[in-house]
């Protein structure tokens, strides 16, 4: 009893904690003078999410941020796959030295890599094209990935794999009925961290894209320089809505592969 | 065996990028083109100009893509793409891109001004001499005021081209403040009255910087040596009333001068949630936007100080490796035309004033002018014109930034 009312306080704060927030945003995007004391705006008004939609770059940037973080997402786990599987199960020469170089991007200040990058970037031809932003923002993805595949991989351990092998299945088998199913988890929470990261890097995309690459952080963050308050809450919430659509095609995605596999 | 091949595909890459820098040996750098006016003209139509600036003001930024933009397409067929981007941010990006050799870069305009103007100029990350090609330069600026010559202590040689000039005043909320304080006597005893109603940036912020820098002008009671000497260090041993004023009132200040905001974009909450009663800066039309917009009460009035007022200018430059110099040029001299720059100080847009002198406009120019109403909370011009003080060279900036930690924070 008294459980139960514990968990039901603390599922209502929870809800408090989350909604609240947001709420507040919502109402400030749409605010006119909003200002201590007062509860609610003295006024409410479209100025602030007109701002947003006139601006001219936004269904680009829009469309360039969705692009990059496909592309990131998918190149990221072709990547990280492999390495955190190999990492997990593989005793090489020289492991704790990929290891600590796999890791590295999380150790050392990325704006410092990034500045030395831009140069080489330069050389490629790859500055201020969508490819190099995309190549560049693998490197803050990659190490958390990996990270978080590779306790996947040794949850699951080798015995399963083990036992594929006696039992004559290929590797194509192994991996769509062993690997994809069990590791499910660990997928789904790699790529939405992936989708978060990637989404949000402004210095990267500055840098490394120029500002010709122009995506949402780019329109986006120079907006905190400025008192415009509703400006930078209907911002926001525009900003908090794409990780939620590329979060539902996950789920979609990662439920259609379960049942398909699932259906032999 | 893999170790072999990575080592071959990393010898490979460097070697690449090693050819690739050998390459570029001689960086063709873009000149500043020499033709005739109307061949530029010529040239430019129907090209993509991309301008990099701060993008962080709605009116500003809808000044360039609903005015500007469209209105160039029309009269020059030039595509006008803004590019949202911190000054420090493309000034390194056009470091690197020089250090790499890349001799086509994607910025054909930036906006700067004072202490990155020289950081660029000094870098040669700009394009040349080429404000004096421009036909609207010639025709409607006074190239006798000092704006066209030397920005902040550098010498212009024409590598920019005047876009804007501003000045620097105060807003208060005349709800709250009946008589607001414009010396540091009056400012004390107003701060002892109601603590924690008045800051000001941290001078590290360059609008905080600038408050500072009328202080000192009314410190030293307007010392010619400001203006005269590019040295600050005469100040040694003269700036004692001018710290011991800032000292005086800091514990009086919001949060008691414990801390100071850090940009003029805090103060301005501040002033908006009414935490503090003034906020300040240049342009002395940022108030109209900002009440209409709901971000600053109603109520808010704008003063100068009795020391004056500093009026800064700000400008448009080509970088050294623009794509597209002739349509950069194009694109300048547009912005400066008397009726672009008309437009500008339309307060629904932007409000801030002309770099062209007024009576050599065409007629109805001139009259569009003085109908213009600029706004409530704008003085008039011949206020601000008797008020006006000429800006310091840079160096006093970073001397005030540098003692400011010491003197007032650490006491």
């Amino acid at each position: 009893m008294i459980k139960n009312i514990f968990l039901k306080t603390l599922l209502v704060l929870s809800i408090i904690l989350t909604i609240g927030p947001i709420l507040l945003v919502a109402i400030q995007s749409f605010s006119f003078r909003w200002v201590w004391p007062d509860l609610l705006p003295q006024r409410f008004g479209l100025r602030a999410w007109k701002a947003v939609f006139e601006d001219p770059s936004l269904l680009q940037a829009l469309g360039n941020s969705m692009m990059i973080t496909a592309a990131v997402v998918m190149l990221t786990m072709v990547i990280s796959m492999p390495a955190a599987r190999a990492l997990a199960f593989e005793q090489f020469k020289g492991k704790t030295v990929i290891e600590t170089i796999l890791m590295l991007p999380l150790l050392i200040p990325l704006l410092f890599i990034v500045m030395g990058l831009h140069l080489t970037m330069i050389r490629f031809n790859l500055a201020d094209t969508l490819a190099g932003v995309i190549l560049v923002h693998l490197l803050p993805c990659v190490p958390y990935a990996i990270r978080i595949l590779r306790t996947g991989y040794e949850r699951v351990g080798t015995k399963w794999y083990e036992q594929a092998i006696v039992l004559g299945a290929s590797r194509q088998k192994q991996f769509w009925t062993i690997t994809v199913p069990m590791l499910m988890p660990s997928i789904r929470s790699a790529i939405v961290l992936t989708v978060v990261i990637t989404l949000s890097q402004y210095a990267l995309t500055a840098i490394i894209g120029g500002g010709i690459i122009t995506t949402l952080p780019i329109i986006y963050y120079p907006y905190f320089n400025s008192a415009d308050q509703p400006i930078i809450a209907a911002f926001t919430l525009l900003f908090a809505v794409l990780p939620i659509l590329f979060w539902f095609v996950i789920e979609l995605i990662c439920r259609s592969v379960t049942t398909m596999i699932r259906q032999p | 065996m893999n170790l072999k091949i990575t080592a071959l595909i990393l010898i490979f890459s460097m070697f690449l990028a090693a050819c690739n820098s050998e390459g570029n040996g001689e960086p063709q750098t873009s000149k500043v083109p020499d033709q005739k006016w109307e061949d530029i003209e010529q040239e430019a139509e129907g090209s993509t100009v991309n301008l990099f600036m701060w993008g962080g003001d709605n009116g500003i930024n809808r000044y360039i893509d609903d005015w500007v933009a469209p209105k160039l397409k029309e009269n020059h067929d030039i595509t006008l793409k803004r590019h949202p981007m911190d000054t420090n941010e493309f000034i390194q990006k056009l470091q690197t891109e020089k250090k790499a050799g890349k001799d086509k870069g994607t910025i054909d305009i930036i906006w700067i001004n004072g202490e990155n103007f020289k950081n660029a100029k000094e870098n040669q990350l700009l394009l040349g001499s080429f404000a004096s090609k421009l036909p609207n330069y010639e025709k409607y600026i006074n190239q006798d005021k000092n704006f066209t010559k030397s920005d902040m202590g550098t010498d212009i040689d024409g590598m920019e081209a005047p876009w804007g000039n501003v000045q620097f005043v105060m807003w208060y909320d005349s709800e709250k403040v009946k008589n607001p304080p414009k010396n540091m006597d009056e400012l004390k005893k107003f701060v002892k009255e109601h603590p924690g109603k008045f800051t000001y940036p941290n001078p590290k912020d360059f609008s905080g910087n600038a408050f500072l820098r009328h202080v000192l002008y009314e410190k030293t009671d307007q010392d010619p040596k400001l203006n005269e000497k590019d040295d600050p260090s005469w100040l040694e041993g003269e700036d004692e009333a001018f710290w011991k004023d800032l000292k005086e009132i800091s514990p009086h200040l919001w949060r008691k001068g414990k801390t100071y905001p850090e940009s003029l974009s805090q103060l301005d909450q501040l002033y908006s949630k009414g935490e503090v009663w003034f906020t300040l800066g240049f342009n002395e039309a940022r108030g109209e936007g900002l009440i209409k917009d709901g971000v600053f009460p109603p109520s808010t009035e704008s003063f100068v100080l009795d020391v004056g007022s500093i009026g800064n200018t700000h400008y448009l430059s080509i970088p050294f490796n623009s794509p597209n110099p002739e349509g950069a040029m194009v694109a300048i001299n547009f912005m400066e035309s008397p009726e672009a720059q008309l437009a500008k100080m339309d307060p629904s847009m932007w409000g801030e004033g002309m770099v062209l002198e007024s009576d050599r406009l065409p007629k109805d120019i001139q009259k569009e002018l003085q109908a213009l109403n600029r706004g409530d909370t704008v003085l008039s011009t011949k206020e601000l014109e008797e008020a006006y003080l000429p800006e310091l060279n840079s160096t006093y900036i970073d001397w005030i930034k540098e003692h400011w930690l010491n003197e007032v924070v650490q006491k």
